[in-house]
């Protein structure tokens, strides 16, 4: 099997974006902040080399192995990612907000619902049916992550808890390449992954990837606005104005249950 | 091509454009959110339509359970409570403050990492008061409003009073500008 000559192209900045990529979220020491989001690269540079070297050296069914085992990893650590944002906006004092929590599975089951009836109407034109259910695989996790990540932006609009920088770029990004990815895999299923336009929409999907890589690695190369430090008078005075809150507020729930 | 493959086209771009819809109107309401984060206070303070404080008070204190001059409930009466706030339109005065109060809530979180306990504590009070109105609003549409409005409505307002009070607090000692504002319109 032979990459063409953009494809090969597009392979070697991926796999270069995504060391550079690595070596950000080192050394400016974000990597500890977003576990899973580093995974998600380091498996990226692991995924980019072995199905390389598979596609030049292998056959076509060690091929198929090796992307099918590598895209589970990856759509998993996809969806870690969206947790691990998820947990950034909606824990703000370490446990999820009250008001946060039940609706946050309610986004997850009519993504899941629509990502499914979305996926049920696309009928992908393919040799083998093993090829229609990769473009039908693609598809649904490029639909799931979109909604996730509106349905996370929506939620956390309206209930007012902010995103920090870093979780805002890295969610950005992501949440705009699933949105192109729905489009290139819609185009997939219309035209057939055997069609002469087939590969364009892999390169559509490809170079929006890697636009959204340069994209985290200023992004996350920048430093985040520094936090206000509060003075030991206004710590005191919050403490206290806490304690004050919890009293107020256990009077007022105490009166409901009469 | 086919007919199916038109329904699933049609299906995408309605799906497509009502996400992108859903994001951009989100985007815009959190960029309303950074206008708070940059500093931008009149056009925060300029949401918040004044109330009568007193009133507040008053209802408040009476769900609570004591006043200034004593310890006991004055037990104030439902329609009493209906004329002090001003009836639904009052309370969605409050429900707007609160969004309000929600934003500021939103400028704690995102620069003082400390205070989230206290920030996040405000955050939860303004939604419940959102809660108790969306309640009066759905007893509105069923003929049901002035049954349900003292249970509902004077504990959005008890809420609401607790929240400014410590709002105001918090706010005070902090030495933010726009403080003077701040007291007038809550």
């Amino acid at each position: 099997m032979q990459l063409s000559g953009l494809n090969f192209v597009l392979w070697v900045a991926g796999f270069f974006g995504h060391l550079a990529l690595l070596v950000v979220l080192i050394t400016r020491r974000r990597a500890p902040d977003f576990p899973f989001f580093t995974c998600l690269i380091l498996s990226n540079v692991f995924r980019t080399v072995v199905l390389y070297f598979t596609l030049k050296y292998g056959t076509k069914q060690e091929y198929f192995y090796f992307y099918w085992s590598l895209a589970v990893i990856d759509v998993t650590l996809q969806f870690c990612v969206v947790y691990e944002m998820a947990s950034k906006v909606f824990r703000p004092i370490g446990s999820w907000a009250p008001d946060a929590r039940g609706k946050l599975i309610s986004i997850g089951g009519i993504s899941i619902v629509a990502g499914l009836l979305l996926t049920a109407l696309a009928t992908p034109a393919a040799q083998i049916w093993i090829k229609a259910i990769v473009v039908k695989g693609n598809f649904f996790s490029s639909v799931l992550m979109s909604e996730l990540f509106v349905g996370m932006l929506v939620l956390s609009a309206k209930i007012g808890l902010p995103w920090k920088t870093h979780v805002a770029r890295i969610s950005q990004g992501l949440g705009l390449y699933s949105l192109i990815g729905v489009f290139t895999e819609a185009g997939h299923s219309i035209f057939g992954i055997e069609s002469r336009i087939a590969p364009i929409f892999s390169e559509v999907r490809m170079i929006a990837y890697l636009c959204c890589l340069g994209y985290w690695i200023v992004m996350l190369w920048r430093t985040a606005p520094e936090p206000r430090q509060l003075s030991d008078d206004m710590r005191s005075n919050l403490y206290a104005l806490q304690e004050h809150t919890e009293y107020d507020l256990s009077k007022l729930r105490a009166w409901r249950k009469q | 091509m086919n007919s199916h493959e038109l329904i699933f086209l049609v299906g995408i771009v309605i799906f497509l454009a009502i996400l992108l819809g859903i994001a951009i109107y989100s985007l815009r309401r959190h960029s309303r959110k950074r206008g708070v984060v940059d500093g931008d206070w009149t056009k925060l303070l300029k949401r918040i339509e004044a109330v009568d404080r007193d009133n507040v008070k008053l209802v408040a204190l009476d769900l609570i359970g004591y006043t200034q001059e004593s310890s006991e409930s004055t037990q104030i009466a439902a329609t009493d409570i209906w004329d002090l706030i001003g009836g639904l339109e009052g309370l969605e005065v409050l429900e707007q403050n609160c969004a309000v109060l929600i934003d500021l809530a939103f400028y704690l979180q995102q620069w003082y990492p400390e205070a989230l306990a206290v920030a996040e504590s405000l955050r939860l009070n303004a939604r419940e008061i959102e809660w108790h109105v969306s309640r009066l609003r759905a007893a509105s549409q069923t003929g049901k409003l002035r049954n349900s409005f003292p249970d509902y409505a004077q504990r959005a307002i008890a809420t609401y009073y607790l929240m400014t009070k410590n709002v105001l607090a918090l706010y005070e000692k902090s030495n933010f500008p726009g403080l003077i504002e701040l007291q007038r319109a809550l």
